[in-house]
């Protein structure tokens, strides 16, 4: 696939339409090499403020401003290089990009560089040491049970663990990392496939990295990070069998394409769907340009990934249609209700957003991207109009104000929005890479801007390199870990990584061994997940009742009984601090509005019922029994 | 083997290391290595078999990566499906075959069937002031990940001691009471076992950072058994307190 009849992304602010100044001017720009050793010393910083947050500062806003240096130290080189106005060569802007990605993983690893803390890695943990103990797939896993039904990373993880002998934690960070990195790397080469221009190419990157999951979920241990290579690679394959040149090797290809689709299908549900969604508008942009050959490749792959998903959920997995099925419907319920004229009760901006710097950030975040995509739009209908992957890449970018009215106006529409933005912001950033190339390109003439070419064209850069931080310091700023958390440290009640302490580790390792997996535990939200992983128990998601009342009340018994709760692990810290999420329990009717601690006889009351069991204490945390109390099983 | 077919070789001999290395319990550095040879072989040979030369540079990487990591995931499925377990042994297996499928169906396809032989090129040429910004890159990057674990390593946890009296699930009969220490120095204790709260057994225990105390407990009629755990020198206040049924007196 070419570009079109000219690429703009050819083009830099000052570009060989002047003289042919780049290649002197490339001579004394700032090597790569250079950009790599500013981010290493970014990572480097950012790693010292991890440190510092560990050793009791975490709270101190030098080390949160250390963290933050290290973050621009990885962040501005990049961004400059990529919307300098000196001509950068494939390779560098490959490079450029590839440091990027590789230095944000880095930070990610250093913020656990011991064991996996985040919940949704323990999940993907506890099927992959299942696979490690079983040699079996599809053991049950109490904590996320689809988990098991879409075991690719773990297949990969297990794999890699048995035979180098790594441990899984190891294994699980080469496995997510070198996923993440070919990701990046499939999606350049298919924007610059697209584009025609590497430059369009690296700058739809580094907008990409802006995505608020780019630099925590997409890069974790989690089924979604290793699936979106297949995604990508089905994607490549498709874009080069309806290439002239592919001739000789369209099987090939297509086999490629078939061979990443099942490995799709059977890595992660949400992808699978989506793989299928965009080769549907592939076809769409392909129809639309009158591209019969890629329409017929792409509609005949997505329906053959479709059937193999809807097979796998069939004979497989006929638990995703019930997991996936709460945040869908409440989604759409949401936008029925806002579509009739009513309200659904969903604030702009949620308290969980943060601060109100945190909010401005985003808005800010929201308006360049909104502002840049139209501009794209217009970039396509001038120049890649007969191009079916820009028509598709256009059609897709749409998506972008549909997740952002899902996000501002449906009530519980982040999750779905969240989930979506890795998808949406492809097209989005492609976009927008077209706009920000056009917007700094001299051949523009800005309306009211008088200024000679060469004045004004560092200006321009600028503005283009500062909004590009301005939209991937918002993805960090509101991405993961969350402000309250953003440095590593002490123990934080109903945190997310400061709740899993050895002391939580240590009581779960405990229930696991003396009692058993796949008990029916209560628990707070932030033990839930060190339990439910390390301690192999399934866990009670609704059981705030048991926790608040001084006494052990009929609803609570009521409870117990309904929901065969056999033990009640008690984290007595819940009596000494907040709750660092705003909720003390995974179901919190008071989430957000707690202004005290629990008291200390709404934890303890277990000691005074009859038939209850004190089984084990380590100082915070105790676990009770209720097996012999009158309200279990009766 | 002529230079053409080295690529073959080096993905059979790769293959052929691994198998040994793992037969001979080859320690985990030379697995890794020949491991991740091996996991990137079949990707390799996929990518010659199904696409050839069409792919360069960065994409042909790209494509290599991408079937290397989709083997692991549909060949486990397999795996499983003829009921081999996923352990070192069938992973090897797997790769290993698929690599000297690959090999096999590489060698016949460019001896009959026309295809490219192996060619080398490097073509990029990165001056050597250049490498040496990467090198040190990666050993400032590497400095920042070292810097981490070590702070985790050393960060600071406040010392915890782990107390349980639990029914034993092999034996009804028997309670499984405990004690671990985890305050990171060696801890001296009194364990107290009370029988319908009256003294029944006492033991002075000493452990070490990390060491494990267990007794097997005789569950005798519908007394109330519990135990107080006492952190010398306080015999005062119990440190930790487990029992078998609730009591009016909670722990500590």
């Amino acid at each position: 696939m070419t570009a079109a009849d000219e690429s703009i992304g050819q083009r830099p602010a000052v570009g060989s339409g002047h003289g042919g100044r780049d290649d002197a001017s490339a001579a004394h720009s700032v090597p790569v090499s250079v950009v790599a050793l500013i981010a290493a010393f970014g990572v480097l910083i950012a790693a010292a403020a991890y440190t510092a947050g560990r050793l009791g500062h975490a709270g101190s806003p030098w080390a949160d401003r250390s963290y933050w240096l290290g973050q621009l130290l990885i962040l501005t080189p990049v961004a400059a290089r990529l919307l300098s106005r000196r001509a950068l060569s494939a390779a560098e802007t490959v490079t450029l990009i590839v440091v990027l990605t590789v230095a944000e993983y880095l930070v990610k690893v250093c913020y656990s560089p011991a064991a996996f803390t985040y919940a949704d890695e323990l999940m993907h943990w506890r099927t992959a040491t299942d696979i490690m103990q079983t040699g079996k797939l599809f053991t049950p896993n109490n904590l996320l049970p689809i988990s098991p039904y879409y075991s690719g990373l773990e297949e990969v993880t297990t794999g890699v663990a048995s035979i180098t002998g790594l441990s899984v934690f190891t294994s699980g960070l080469i496995v997510a990392g070198v996923a993440h990195l070919l990701f990046v790397c499939l999606m350049f080469t298919l924007f610059r496939r697209v584009s025609g221009s590497h430059r369009v190419a690296g700058v739809a990157l580094l907008l990409y990295a802006s995505e608020s999951l780019f630099a925590s979920f997409d890069s974790m241990f989690v089924y979604q990070t290793l699936a979106l290579p297949f995604f990508g690679l089905a994607l490549l394959a498709i874009c080069r069998i309806a290439e002239p040149e592919a001739a000789g090797s369209r099987t090939g290809w297509f086999t490629v394409a078939v061979l990443a689709a099942f490995a799709t299908v059977a890595t992660h549900h949400v992808t699978s769907f989506l793989l299928v969604a965009t080769l549907e508008v592939v076809t769409l942009g392909a129809l639309l340009t009158r591209d019969r050959k890629l329409a017929a490749w792409a509609s005949m792959l997505a329906l053959l990934s479709a059937a193999a998903f809807a097979a796998w959920i069939a004979f497989v997995a006929p638990l995703t249609s019930g997991y996936l099925q709460p945040v869908i419907t409440g989604t759409l319920q949401g936008i029925r209700v806002l579509l009739s004229g009513g309200h659904t009760g969903a604030p702009p901006f949620s308290a969980a957003n943060g601060p109100l710097e945190n909010e401005a950030l985003a808005a800010t975040a929201v308006v360049i991207m909104s502002v840049l995509v139209p501009v794209g739009w217009r970039q396509v209908r001038l120049r890649y109009r007969r191009q079916p992957w820009a028509v598709a890449l256009a059609i897709g970018a749409a998506s972008w104000y549909v997740i952002v009215a899902v996000r501002v106006f449906v009530a519980d529409g982040s999750e779905l929005a969240g989930r979506a933005s890795t998808f949406v912001f492809l097209p989005a950033a492609f976009m927008a890479a077209l706009a920000v190339i056009r917007l700094t390109d001299n051949s523009l003439r800005w309306p009211l801007v008088r200024v000679d070419v060469r004045r004004r064209a560092p200006v321009v850069v600028a503005a283009a390199a500062a909004a590009a931080l301005v939209l991937v310091l918002n993805g960090l700023v509101n991405g993961w870990p969350p402000y309250w958390e953003r440095l590593p440290g002490p123990y934080q009640v109903a945190g997310a990584e400061r709740s899993v302490g050895p002391e939580q580790v240590a009581s779960a390792d405990w229930a696991l061994a003396v009692l058993g997996p796949g008990n029916r535990f209560a628990t707070d939200e932030g033990d839930l997940p060190v339990l439910g992983s390390y301690g192999d128990q399934d866990i009670v998601g609704d059981d705030q009742v048991l926790y608040t009342s001084p006494i052990f009340t009929a609803d609570a018994a009521y409870l117990v009984q309904a929901q065969s709760i056999g033990y009640v692990l008690v984290d007595r810290q819940l009596s000494d601090m907040l709750p660092a999420s705003g909720q003390y329990f995974p179901v919190d009717t008071n989430a957000g509005r707690y202004t005290r601690p629990l008291p200390l006889a709404d934890l303890t009351k277990f000691d005074r019922v009859p038939g209850v069991a004190r089984i084990y204490d380590s100082g915070n945390i105790v676990i009770y029994d209720l097996q012999g109390s009158a309200y279990y099983g009766s | 083997m002529a230079r053409s077919q080295a690529d073959v070789a080096a993905t059979a001999l790769a293959a052929g290391l691994a198998c040994g290395a793992a037969a001979i319990g080859a320690p985990t550095a030379v697995m890794t290595v020949l491991g991740l040879a091996l996991f990137v072989a079949p990707g390799y040979l996929l990518c010659q078999l199904l696409v050839g030369s069409n792919v360069t540079g960065l994409e042909r990487a790209a494509v290599i990566a991408g079937l290397a990591l989709a083997v692991p995931v549909l060949g486990g499925l397999i795996l499983y499906a003829t009921r081999v377990p996923l352990h070192r042994a069938g992973w090897l297996v797997l790769l290993a075959g698929v690599t000297f499928a690959g090999d096999l169906a590489l060698l016949l396809r460019r001896r009959f069937g026309g295809g490219a032989p192996f060619t080398w090129q490097l073509s990029m040429h990165v001056p050597r002031r250049q490498l040496a910004g990467f090198a040190a890159a990666v050993v400032v990057a590497a400095g920042g990940v070292g810097l981490a674990r070590i702070g985790a390593a050393t960060q600071p946890q406040p010392g915890f001691t782990q107390l349980w009296l639990s029914a034993q699930r092999k034996n009804e009969h028997f309670l499984s009471l405990g004690v671990q220490n985890d305050q990171g120095q060696t801890t001296t204790y009194r364990l107290v076992l009370l029988r319908d709260g009256r003294a029944s057994v006492t033991w002075n225990i000493t452990l070490a950072v990390g060491r494990t105390w267990q007794r097997s407990v005789p569950l005798t009629g519908s007394a109330t058994v519990a135990a107080s755990l006492y952190r010398l020198p306080d015999l005062t206040h119990p440190y930790r307190y487990v029992s078998t049924a609730s009591t009016t007196v909670a722990g500590p």
